[in-house]
């Protein structure tokens, strides 16, 4: 007993050496990043400041729209406008993408009916939207909304839909014989069967919003990170630029961290997500 | 009361000359009370004979008939075990026993009573927190048993249940299942293609040909058990070893190697 168990727990160290050992090569990949950003900015010259900020003018830039702020605000009040809309565009399209998604698994009469619709509208992409919703709502928020809504409801409705038409039939076929009631069903069945699929898509809506938000807040907007890259641009301010792109990835990613933490919770009894 | 009966029941899957003929004719009666296994070659057409009297697929001729009444629709009177288990993961060994009971509206007291009666018979009282994915395949195929059994249903429905187990869990789910059909007995279709698996269990054993499958031959095991006290033992191996269990085995295994397609073990 005694060697298997040693074993074992040299296994397990060896498990736990290798992941330090990435977080330890991750880490250094990222500092040699920031140190070839010196070198090639500020040591050598090699990048001029024309084409891409030195961290001196990253530094200032930042100084600046925290301050006295840049394209009418500071960098709070515009990553916050961001987001309130992204969250917002979000929440609709799941809110309508999944119920859709999975009655459209459910009912095939219901895919009939709808997914010729889908298939037209599918091929345009979602930021091929954005004149069209400026011209009906304006410069505003709802535009925006409107657009992320296009954006990030396909990924939700066709996730959902493939993880009602994925789940194990003997699950049915069970649920059934145990004279499960309709709505029940729908409950206690086909939605936590399909959560992982439907987390798989909330994932890709995710992405999509804050893809759509940028380009749709670049082409017109009078508030927002989009509108921050915008002006940076107009003004040939690559620290500026730099600020907006850095912002629009740290939220990104916040809220992906936010998405992933509300997955692991909800799909507790999920094996497969725990891998 | 719980009986089954096949008339003259054909299926045939897909349609015009494109269609394959599964069973030919089937007839048989299981009594209330009986424990019918069905074997025979992988493809005949067992599992559709179970899934007939579930209420998963329609005949294509002839009735199926649950006391007496024409099956139409899956239902908790005709509890289901199923090879995959087919637990709910999401829900907990609890959970998973008491859907049916509230699917049936009963009180809160009354369901709890009879799942912890239900756990006490499968042996699950640790496991009542836990999800099926952290048991064992025996441990879920347990909370599939007592799922099946909690909502005392007319007639228990098994479809190779222990045919995803590994061969010690399997002897060990044998025994308690006899144990469960000797104390507490109810109508059993039991479906399997492990030969020694029905004649230690069933009271009586089907043999079906090949596909277009027909009944080829229905043998009294119970006479047998009774007259030469097989129930005395408590082990299956010591039945096993028995000359009249191994006669019975040997008839079903010629009447099988007759059928072309079957290999087993």
């Amino acid at each position: 007993m005694a060697p298997l168990a040693s074993r074992k727990t040299n296994l397990a160290s060896r498990k736990t050496n290798l992941a330090s050992r990435k977080t330890i090569i991750g880490g250094l990949t990222v500092i040699g990043l920031i140190v070839l950003w010196f070198v090639l900015t500020t040591f050598t010259g090699l990048v001029t400041g024309a084409r891409f900020p030195s961290p001196a003018e990253f530094w200032l830039s930042l100084n600046q729209i925290n301050g006295r702020g840049y394209a009418g605000s500071t960098l709070a009040s515009h990553a916050l406008h961001s987001l309130k809309l992204v969250l917002m565009g979000f929440t609709v399209a799941v809110l309508t993408g999944v119920p859709l998604g999975l009655w459209m698994g459910w009912s095939r009469r219901a895919e009939a009916f709808i997914n010729p619709v889908f298939l037209i509208i599918r091929p345009i992409p979602p930021l091929a939207w954005i004149p069209l919703a400026i011209l009906w709502l304006g410069l505003g928020d709802a535009a925006k909304i409107l657009v992320i809504w296009f954006s990030a409801f396909v990924p939700s409705v066709i996730n959902a839909f493939t993880g009602v038409r994925n789940i194990d039939k003997p699950i049915l076929e069970a649920a059934r014989m145990l004279g499960t009631p309709r709505w029940r069903m729908v409950r206690e069945v086909i939605l936590p069967a399909s959560l992982p699929m439907i987390f798989t898509g909330l994932r890709l809506s995710l992405q999509a919003s804050w893809t759509t938000l940028v380009a749709a807040e670049l082409v017109g907007a009078l508030v927002g990170v989009g509108f921050v890259l915008n002006m940076a641009q107009q003004d040939i301010y690559p620290g500026m630029i730099l600020v907006g792109m850095v912002t629009v990835g740290i939220l990104g990613w916040a809220t992906t961290l936010l998405l992933a933490r509300i997955e692991r919770q909800a799909l507790a009894w999920n094996v497969a997500a725990r891998d | 009361m719980g009986s089954i009966s096949f008339r003259n029941v054909d299926k045939v899957f897909g349609q015009g000359t494109g269609g394959v003929k599964a069973l030919d004719d089937i007839n048989l009666d299981i009594a209330d009370k009986e424990f019918v296994a069905i074997v025979g070659p992988s493809g005949c057409g067992k599992t559709t004979c179970l899934r007939m009297v579930a209420g998963f697929e329609a005949a294509s001729a002839g009735s199926v008939l649950v006391n007496g009444r024409p099956v139409t629709a899956p239902g908790p009177d005709r509890a289901v075990v199923f090879q995959q288990f087919a637990l709910f993961p999401w829900k907990t060994v609890r959970e998973n026993i008491e859907l049916g009971l509230r699917n049936k509206n009963l009180p809160v007291g009354e369901r709890s009573d009879l799942v912890a009666s239900a756990l006490k018979l499968m042996n699950l009282e640790t496991h009542v927190d836990a999800f099926p994915h952290q048991l064992s395949g025996g441990m879920q195929q347990r909370v599939a048993i007592a799922r099946a059994y909690v909502l005392d249903p007319e007639v228990l429905l098994m479809d190779e249940p222990f045919g995803a187990l590994d061969a010690q869990t399997r002897v060990v789910m044998q025994e308690e299942l006899v144990r469960l059909a000797r104390h507490n007995p109810r109508t059993v279709l039991f479906i399997t293609h492990a030969v020694e698996e029905a004649v230690y269990l069933a009271d009586r054993v089907a043999i079906m040909t090949r596909r277009p499958g027909r009944i080829k031959e229905v043998l009294d095991i119970k006479a047998v058990r009774e007259r030469e006290k097989w129930d005395s033992h408590a082990r299956i191996e010591d039945v096993m070893d028995l000359e009249s269990f191994v006669h019975l085995r040997t008839h079903i295994w010629k009447s099988l190697r007759e059928e072309k397609g079957f290999k087993d073990v």
